[in-house]
């Protein structure tokens, strides 16, 4: 690759250059003269050549050397995810004591006018959080967060371990259809439904070998409660990822979903509160 | 090279555009949306630092965190593929040496690596591709580090100023530590 005629060295394209050029690091000028060259000199086209060769061969041995250690992203996604949830509640308590301060640091008048306005919000703030607590509760006792276990005992097809993993989460999550989703909404005895109050959910996921049948599907509310259908959708992932990654047992993964999943998000997240409350 | 310029500069605008009202929720879906864009090329140099697989993990989401941190603090925006290599070119360093420290350090398994070369259909030409892989591969292992990092962010598809930010050299030290590696490979292919 790198001899050099004598007799045409200074017209000849130096190394650095054909490399540059190849990434496109030439300024204009230069690149052009490169070009021409190039068209004219079979000896420096044939060193472009064996340049490019070495930059593939480069390329395919090291995507060779760690692709295959990779581990699959949806576990590491989700955990990344409850972080930034986390450090995001964070921020914001932070905000308050910033507010706070900000008070104590103002003059006289202030110092009265503002905890009455302080006051006159957090009656009104308390106010709407009681109603939104209220509803919330009231609500949390017409369908459940969890669902009926008389109803929704859970479904499983016989699985191994490769087969499930082997399909990224995202792919196997499909729609249910529109009579199964009614009559699940019957089962459950809610009338009405709009699309968007309700996710028919899996109780125990695809992704862990739960199947598409009505002993595996119930409505799930969208609604802000605490434990939601995003906060169930983190657990799935979780729970895949720690199958895949062979801590955990399949089987124990099915069944601790199934009995109760927030108790399971409780356990494999170490925490009482979903970490993506926030968002 | 044209396509190169609009893979680095394509996805930030929308994103930055989305995210500059600055709701915290915007900013968590696009720190998301750029881990699942940069998560692999990030995680491939990590473990090309030689840490293991769960501590360059660890280090992706550290590096994560801080870009959730760096846009909260609405800092610049500006070259984000460049700033993400270099904090976990930093972050992975340190780590390095407190696993060295603490005599923890493993080296990579080849052999591990070899068998999880892409399948060929041909058995013979399956072994040639293996054994150039591992050839190249013990050229890279004995090139100086710089140079190492230098062609590892290459491949990961970093432009010469933002491997120039990474590693704090100059363009021309690049491109000569570049064509420096590229000859030593090219010899042990037998060009």
């Amino acid at each position: 690759m790198l001899h050099k005629n004598p007799h045409l060295s200074m017209r000849h394209i130096s190394d650095e250059d054909l490399v540059r050029y190849a990434d496109g690091e030439l300024p204009s000028h230069r690149a052009a003269e490169v070009e021409t060259h190039l068209k004219a000199c079979w000896d420096c086209r044939a060193r472009m050549e064996d340049t490019q060769s070495t930059i593939t061969g480069f390329v395919r041995a090291h995507h060779a050397e760690f692709d295959g250690q990779l581990p699959p992203a949806a576990g590491p996604r989700a955990l990344l995810r409850a972080r930034l949830a986390q450090l995001d509640s964070e921020r914001r308590v932070e905000w308050w004591k910033r507010v706070l301060q900000f008070r104590f640091a103002l003059p006289g008048v202030a110092v009265v006018g503002l905890p009455l306005i302080a006051l006159a919000i957090g009656i009104l703030w308390f106010r709407h959080a009681t109603q939104r607590e209220w509803r919330s509760a009231t609500a949390l006792f017409d369908t459940g967060v969890a669902p009926n276990r008389g109803l929704t005992p859970g479904a499983t097809r016989e699985v191994t371990i490769s087969e499930v993993c082997s399909v990224p989460h995202e792919q196997v999550v499909g729609g249910v259809s529109d009579s199964l989703r009614q009559k699940v909404l019957q089962e459950y005895g809610i009338a009405n439904a709009r699309p968007e109050d309700y996710e028919i959910d899996y109780l125990i996921a695809p992704q862990l070998g739960g199947t598409e049948d009505i002993r595996n599907l119930w409505p799930e509310p969208y609604r802000d409660y605490v434990w939601n259908a995003r906060v169930k959708d983190a657990l799935e992932e979780r729970l895949h990822e720690l199958v895949c990654s062979g801590q955990l047992d399949l089987h124990k993964a099915q069944h601790d979903i199934a009995t109760d999943w927030i108790a399971a998000y409780k356990k494999y997240f170490h925490t009482n509160k979903p970490l993506s409350l926030s968002s | 090279m044209p396509r190169m310029d609009s893979l680095n500069e394509l996805p930030f605008p929308p994103l930055a555009a989305a995210a500059r009202e600055a709701e915290p929720s915007a900013i968590e879906r696009e720190v998301i949306a750029l881990y699942g864009q940069f998560r692999d090329p990030l995680l491939r140099y990590a473990l090309s630092l030689d840490l293991p697989v769960h501590d360059a993990e660890e280090v992706i989401q550290e590096v994560f965190l801080s870009l959730f941190r760096h846009l909260q603090l609405r800092r610049s925006r500006a070259h984000l593929r460049g700033w993400l290599f270099r904090v976990a070119h930093n972050l992975g360093l340190k780590q390095l040496y407190v696993n060295q420290r603490s005599n923890a350090k493993t080296t990579p398994d080849w052999a591990r690596a070899m068998e999880q070369l892409d399948p060929s259909p041909d058995p013979e030409e399956e072994l040639l591709s293996a054994q150039r892989h591992h050839r190249l591969q013990a050229v890279v292992q004995a090139l100086p580090e710089n140079d190492q990092h230098c062609l590892r962010l290459r491949a990961e598809g970093l432009r010469y100023r933002e491997i120039a930010a990474v590693l704090g050299m100059s363009l021309g030290a690049v491109s000569i530590s570049l064509t420096r590696s590229l000859a030593r490979l090219a010899r042990a292919d037998g060009r």
